[in-house]
């Protein structure tokens, strides 16, 4: 399988430059939407959040910058191979190339995506005088073990989605429930010690993630290397059990469309 | 797998679940578990080798699982009992222009298209002037394919589908695009791959291309393989099969009312308010095709029946009406000829009709001016 992929290798490059720079090519700003999409929410969310939540930080629009931007590169990574099977349904009823092309394209657009993004938060970072640091080499490392995680369980919801439909709307409401269950805009300081919840949050993978972005943009040390390499080997496990699943399944995806 | 084979197929048989177009949605898939779907067995045990170097047509009415068969030896879809093997490089001929982006040139479009049938950059790179050269686009090559015409599109999508490196190429009726100098151009092309000792399997309702083009036909019958060998006698006995079926099916079709009996009538001279003279002969000379065997036809003058009408033989008008009429136009002499002539000056309606119990299924009417 490894040596197929690598013959369809040119495929997979044109799916990704397809993706980065074709997604918006008709609108006016262009590849600019994708980043000014995320900022947007930042925005919504810096005006909104001080006034819910006391002592929200001084830094609180770097502390969003520096969650809501991963935040997003692992959504989109989630989503995209979730409905990949269907996006593209007419080609792989009517051409045979391996059907693995199409989630990892979804991965590594959102990737090249995500290290350009990177970019607006390191002008944040310079903007609010929180400066940088050589800690940001760790940035690829978190990065790539983010994305394969999104990768092996939108691989997953992907194969299923060709069969079922209803997944990706379920997995829209998963992404929303990961999304507040992990400090993306909210400290996990405000939950007091022992509490169960702030127990539940340290269970999702994304915290630890987040974790490890916030010491290497904000607080420059070296993030918990332990914590992001457990993340990594369930990523990379949950992945080989995605692939096997969507191997098997994936015989099938002509026939459902 | 025997290395002389492009293609082994064996014992392959392929169901599809038909009562449910499958279920899309948790509902129905919850719903579903009830009730039984029922299978259709499109292809049943075909056993077939396809030799290296073969240039083979697949024929068979609509339905008959052949283009099923096509994408089964590509992978598309698999058998549900049963193996196909292949050997060598395949690329699958069934869509054309598949990863095509509008917003892009057509140059780059062609590294989108052409990288889904599996090529590298390098190939394609050594490619690339070709395609473009075949496609006939020169300068609009470079503009974003939005702006392309729908022909040009077209053009461009079968220039790199027809210049794709390949063992094994596998076509499913894709040799009617663009205009006819574009259309003989591919011809030409497959010719070409052809005499260049590629494998070729064709699915083509076109007979008279798998007559010139393939040096092997396979007839699928309703999901079996019906004969195998040289395409000019496979051809005969699948067209002396489907005239059989067609009249049969036409038959029933009407007998259990959903459809009726078709026909076309036509006169050829004279033409429409054309001048004749009084007292000279008039001679029409038409033609007309019915879907069944016991027809009436009949010319009148002014409403008045001509007695005298003679039958010719019209090859001409067989070989159009030949797929649509199948069973209805072999061995018959399908044109006509009748006279009169007109006595006064004045107008003379000629009408032609084909009735089947007694219901008009066609008619042609024209007018004559004597004088």
């Amino acid at each position: 399988m490894l040596r197929e992929l690598y013959d369809y290798r040119e495929l997979l490059k044109t799916n990704v430059k397809k993706d980065i720079r074709g997604r918006y090519k008709a609108s006016v700003l262009g590849v600019l939407w994708s980043f000014i999409n995320p900022l947007l929410q930042v925005l919504v969310y810096a005006i909104v959040f001080p006034y819910l939540m006391k002592g929200a930080g001084d830094h609180y629009v770097v502390y969003l910058v520096t969650g809501i931007i991963p935040w997003t590169f692992f959504q989109t990574v989630v989503n995209q191979s979730t409905t990949c099977i269907k996006a593209n349904s007419g080609i792989i009823k009517k051409v045979y190339f391996p059907r693995m092309i199409l989630p990892l394209s979804a991965f590594f657009s959102g990737l090249i995506n995500f290290f350009i993004s990177c970019v607006i938060i390191i002008v944040f970072c310079l903007i609010f005088g929180m400066g940088v640091s050589w800690h940001l080499i760790f940035v690829p490392i978190i990065a790539v073990t983010e994305g394969l995680l999104g990768l092996a369980i939108g691989t997953i919801c992907g194969a299923i989605n060709a069969y079922i439909q209803d997944t990706e709307y379920i997995v829209n409401f998963l992404l929303l429930m990961a999304m507040y269950g992990a400090p993306i805009i909210y400290e996990t300081s405000i939950f007091p010690d022992g509490s169960r919840i702030g127990a539940l949050i340290q269970l999702n993978p994304m915290t630890h993630i987040m974790n490890a972005y916030r010491d290497v943009f904000m607080n420059h040390r070296i993030p918990d290397m332990g914590a992001v390499g457990i993340v990594f080997l369930l990523s990379f496990a949950l992945f080989l059990v995605a692939v096997a699943v969507f191997n098997r399944m994936q015989k099938g995806f002509a026939e459902q469309f | 797998m025997n290395s002389d084979n492009a293609i082994e197929v064996r014992n392959l048989t392929k169901e599809f679940k038909v009562s449910y177009d499958g279920a899309k949605t948790l509902k129905e898939f919850l719903v579903r578990r009830h009730t039984k779907a029922e299978k259709h067995v499109v292809l049943k045990d075909i056993s077939l080798d396809i030799k290296k170097g073969e240039t083979v047509g697949l024929i068979g009415v609509n339905g008959s699982g052949k283009s099923t068969l096509l994408k089964l030896m590509t992978r598309i879809i698999y058998p549900t009992k049963g193996t196909v093997e292949t050997n060598g490089r395949l690329t699958s001929l069934l869509e054309l222009g598949a990863g095509f982006h509008p917003d892009f040139t057509g140059r780059e479009n062609i590294y989108f298209n052409a990288s889904i049938f599996g090529m590298t950059k390098k190939q394609i790179d050594a490619r690339v002037d070709d395609i473009i050269a075949f496609s006939e686009l020169g300068d609009a090559i470079d503009e974003p394919i939005r702006t392309y015409s729908s022909g040009m599109y077209m053009r461009l999508a079968f220039s790199v589908a027809i210049n794709v490196d390949a063992d094994i190429l596998l076509i499913d009726e894709i040799l009617a695009v663009g205009d006819q100098h574009f259309q003989d151009k591919c011809f030409d092309k497959l010719l070409e791959l052809k005499n260049s000792g590629k494998t070729i399997v064709i699915v083509s309702h076109a007979l008279d291309q798998v007559r010139r083009l393939c040096t092997r036909a396979v007839w699928i019958y309703k999901g079996t393989l019906r004969l195998d060998g040289d395409p000019a006698y496979v051809i005969e006995a699948y067209k002396k099969q489907s005239a059989i079926d067609h009249k049969e099916e036409k038959k029933a079709a009407v007998e259990s009312g959903t459809a009726a009996y078709k026909g076309v009538v036509f006169i050829d001279s004279p033409s429409d308010f054309s001048r004749e003279k009084c007292g000279q002969k008039v001679t029409v000379n038409g033609w007309r095709i019915a879907d069944s065997d016991d027809f009436e036809f009949s010319v009148e003058v002014n409403g008045k029946p001509v007695s005298e009408i003679s039958e010719v033989d019209r090859p001409d008008v067989a070989s159009v009406y030949e797929e649509e009429y199948a069973g209805f136009v072999e061995d018959k002499r399908l044109g006509f000829s009748a006279a009169f002539v007109p006595e006064k000056a004045g107008e003379y309606v000629i009408r032609a009709q084909i009735r089947t119990a007694g219901r008009i299924i066609a008619e042609k009417q024209i007018t004559v001016i004597a004088s």
